[in-house]
């Protein structure tokens, strides 16, 4: 490893101030150490293999998640972003239609719909969840209205039942932003798959995390599948995977460059076989959470208070809470070495690049309210009880009175 | 007699003297305690030593170089009702990033034999609704890049270079990717810079189109405060361990693209007396080279294909079709237009393996298999 030591000198992890160890946000390091003969396996074949993205690996992998997820097909790209758009795209959007898309998420949720040449039309979100209130996609829908996106946020799925009935009074297509909802389901459904098609992010604090970006359309349309796949490699038809001459195909749509890395897939693949296993141990930790936070003065709200809806299965991705003093709480924690999240600080209506739609604060109390106080603590199956522990004991010293 | 293995137009093991290191930087990415893996130093390191090759303010680093290509006509504020002059003849990206932001392009034929767009064509596309001009390099061949330059300067346009596969050329003492308001490379693995995943940059003195690619390739943020999207912008972003990969190879760019350059001129040579018997090569010497494809143009390429093919020798044809004809394209085309030079390039263009480690044997091979098919056919009249 000498040889390389140079390029990577960083300074490791600094503890906190007061001395005590820090707890990362998010680390999969001991994973990756653990699945590292497995990695190294999937790496060595692809070098062999010699093409290193678009690949032989990538090709394993989709097939592996198909298997997975139980979608017809898995389409690998290079991030969910993009996953959104060439989904939203392979579905049918227009230039000009409108999209319902709820009005708490992360930006690519709406920018996906304004890059596929679309308009985002936002909703408010549920009472007591994240997702779109089905109630609010009614009373969006317009004249111009094609589709509507539910989000699955954090641990939990949208409303999706609700949601599914009110596209179908109005004649909407439904395409799922289930970015994070890997293992999520309905009625044993994966989610992705209850409308025209769904994402999957493989950024590296998802639930199955690349070292890089990557993403997935899944669906069980044949038809949007294959402009997936076109749309992915400059809109090519016929073999591209695993299939370098495949660059002199016909450019039978406007495409773009979306391939994934097979070291992306390569890494993923070895992740996917302790996938149950880590969703298992991500529950366990999120169980620890809600019983040492459920009760504790200044926490309003934690995730285990927020049952799924009916039928549907909950996956603890984010462990999201609910307190006061949600910035001064942030600061404290940093202070002490752990290390949170704000999921998400601003409402899309409300962001610098909607400006132009002329939403004001007021216009989705729901989520402006968990844009105030919504923070995200540590999560993932590197992370130990104890560590687990000791974030809940820094929130009770806080709102002990160490706060003020 | 045929060769005893056949010679890849793709080969497998372009990177093979560095599989252990990338091996070894997967795993010290993958568990180091920082846990950075996008846009991280390493990325920033490699912006920098590519920034002081070039003698360039600004790199970049994004996902592709297509998407280097839309972030720049997005910087530059490319959008609905404009238009774009590009050449008939390259690969998709130089339409379908001008029609992805909304825009036109408006393709101008090529120069027959450097088979760059034509200065002349182009100006003369020239409307008031033309936004920028979007030359690109070709094969082994840089475009006219000072003519374009003043073309866009006189008529007040923006120039933005497609240096995609050019990186290592030079014309007239300008790199390749330093003649446009921006230029860009790609390093996906069969570039002069490739390397084993996606990736690319763009390069700028540009101090706003500079600005303006670092907040669209993350989303339209500033870099500063998370979560808040001042532009709508993409996830283009660019992988540490690609990062680390190339600045371990980059201090031996410079000779594989000599090794590459010599073949260029190995093959010219053996082929400069050829053009009488249908097979065009570009020239052994002069400025304005860039080694990344060995192309000729063969009037009866099917049959050299198939000669090379028995021979042991894999070849490709990038560009059957001209950019106009492809189904994507033919809507965005003017009507009843003509490319009569991008057309013949398009059915004669046959591309010669070409790689830092192919061997003297191998090349000679090659090239004794061309002169075989060329000396045996009949003269064109």
């Amino acid at each position: 490893m000498e040889k390389t030591e140079h390029i990577l000198a960083d300074p490791a992890a600094s503890p906190a101030p007061d001395g005590s160890t820090p707890v990362a946000f998010f680390t999969q390091a001991a994973t990756f150490r653990g699945l590292w003969p497995r990695i190294r396996a999937h790496c060595a074949e692809l070098t062999v293999k010699g093409k290193f993205s678009h690949g032989a690996k990538v090709a394993e992998f989709e097939t592996a998640l198909a298997r997975w997820t139980g979608a017809r097909h898995v389409v690998g790209v290079n991030s969910g972003t993009d996953a959104l758009v060439l989904l939203l795209r392979a579905a049918g959007l227009r230039p000009g239609d409108e999209v319902i898309v709820p009005a708490y998420s992360f930006i690519a949720t709406a920018s996906a719909v304004v890059l596929a040449g679309g308009v985002p039309v936002f909703a408010d979100i549920e009472e007591d969840g994240y997702g779109i209130d089905p109630r609010a996609v009614a009373a969006a829908v317009g004249p111009r209205t094609a589709m509507v996106m539910p989000v699955h946020l954090f641990d939990r799925l949208a409303d999706l039942h609700g949601v599914l009935g009110v596209a179908a009074r109005h004649g909407l297509a439904v395409v799922e932003d289930s970015a994070e909802a890997i293992g999520m389901r309905l009625d044993g459904v994966h989610a992705g798959l209850l409308g025209r098609g769904g994402v999957l992010s493989f950024f590296p604090t998802k639930t199955l995390g690349a070292i890089g970006d990557a993403g997935a359309v899944l669906t069980d349309d044949d038809a949007i599948a294959d402009a997936v796949r076109a749309l992915r490699h400059h809109g090519r038809t016929g073999r591209t995977l695993d299939h370098f001459p495949g660059i002199a195909n016909p450019t039978e749509l406007v495409g773009c460059n979306s391939k994934m890395d097979d070291i992306q897939a390569a890494v993923l693949l070895a992740k996917l076989t302790r996938l149950d296993a880590d969703i298992a141990r991500r529950t366990a930790l999120a169980a620890r959470y809600d019983e040492r936070l459920r009760h504790l003065p200044g926490v309003r709200k934690v995730p285990g208070d927020v049952p799924p809806h009916p039928g549907g299965t909950r996956v603890s991705y984010v462990y999201l809470v609910e307190v006061e003093d949600r910035d001064a709480l942030a600061a404290h924690l940093a202070a002490r070495g752990v290390g949170t999240e704000i999921y998400y600080p601003m409402p899309l209506p409300l962001q610098p690049c909607f400006a132009h739609l002329g939403h004001r604060p007021g216009d989705f109390p729901r989520a402006e309210a968990a844009c105030a106080a919504a923070l995200a603590l540590p999560l993932y199956p590197d992370l130990t009880d104890a560590q687990v522990d000791r974030v809940c004991d820094e929130i009770a010293g806080f709102y002990a009175g160490s706060r003020r | 007699m045929t060769a005893p293995r056949t010679i890849p137009f793709f080969p497998a093991d372009l990177f093979a003297p560095d599989h252990g290191t990338l091996l070894d930087l997967v795993y010290v990415i993958g568990t180091h305690p920082e846990q950075r893996f996008i846009l991280g130093e390493r990325t920033a390191r490699l912006e920098r030593e590519l920034a002081a090759r070039l003698g360039a303010r600004h790199v970049v680093a994004c996902s592709s170089g297509t998407s280097a290509l839309t972030l720049v006509l997005a910087a530059i504020g490319v959008t609905a009702g404009d238009e774009v002059v590009v050449p008939a003849f390259g690969c998709a990206p130089l339409a379908a990033t001008v029609i992805g932001l909304g825009a036109r392009p408006v393709f101008a034929d090529i120069d027959p034999v450097r088979l760059t767009m034509a200065p002349d064509a182009a100006e003369a596309l020239i409307t008031g609704r033309t936004k920028a001009l979007m030359p690109a390099h070709v094969f082994s061949t840089m475009a006219e890049m000072p003519r374009l330059r003043a073309i866009a300067d006189r008529h007040g346009l923006r120039l933005v270079e497609d240096s995609a596969l050019a990186q290592g050329g030079v014309l007239a003492g300008g790199p390749a990717g330093r003649w446009g308001d921006a230029g860009v490379f790609s390093f996906v693995q069969v570039k002069t810079f490739g390397m084993p995943g996606e990736g690319g940059v763009v390069v700028t003195d540009d101090d706003e189109i500079a600005g303006a690619v670092r907040m669209l390739r993350n989303h339209g943020q500033d870099g500063r405060h998370r979560f808040v999207h001042h532009r709508i912008g993409y996830n283009s972003r660019f992988d540490e361990v690609m990062a680390a990969f190339q600045l371990h190879r980059l201090p031996g760019f410079d000779e594989r693209l000599a090794r590459r350059a010599e073949i260029c001129r190995y093959y010219s040579t053996r082929f400069a007396d050829l053009a009488d018997r249908g097979i065009v090569a570009p020239p052994a010497d002069g400025d304005g080279r860039c080694p990344y494809v060995y192309t000729l143009l063969a009037d009866r390429r099917e049959e050299l294909r198939a000669h090379l093919a028995a021979h042991g020798v894999d070849t490709h044809v990038y560009y059957p079709r001209i950019l106009p004809e492809q189904p994507a394209f033919a809507r965005y085309a003017a009507p009843g237009g003509r490319w009569p030079n991008a057309a013949s390039a398009a059915r004669r263009n046959i591309s010669l393996p070409l790689y830092p480690h192919l061997g003297d044997a191998e090349v000679e091979h090659i090239a004794d298999t061309v002169r075989a098919f060329a000396c045996r056919s009949r003269k064109t009249p």
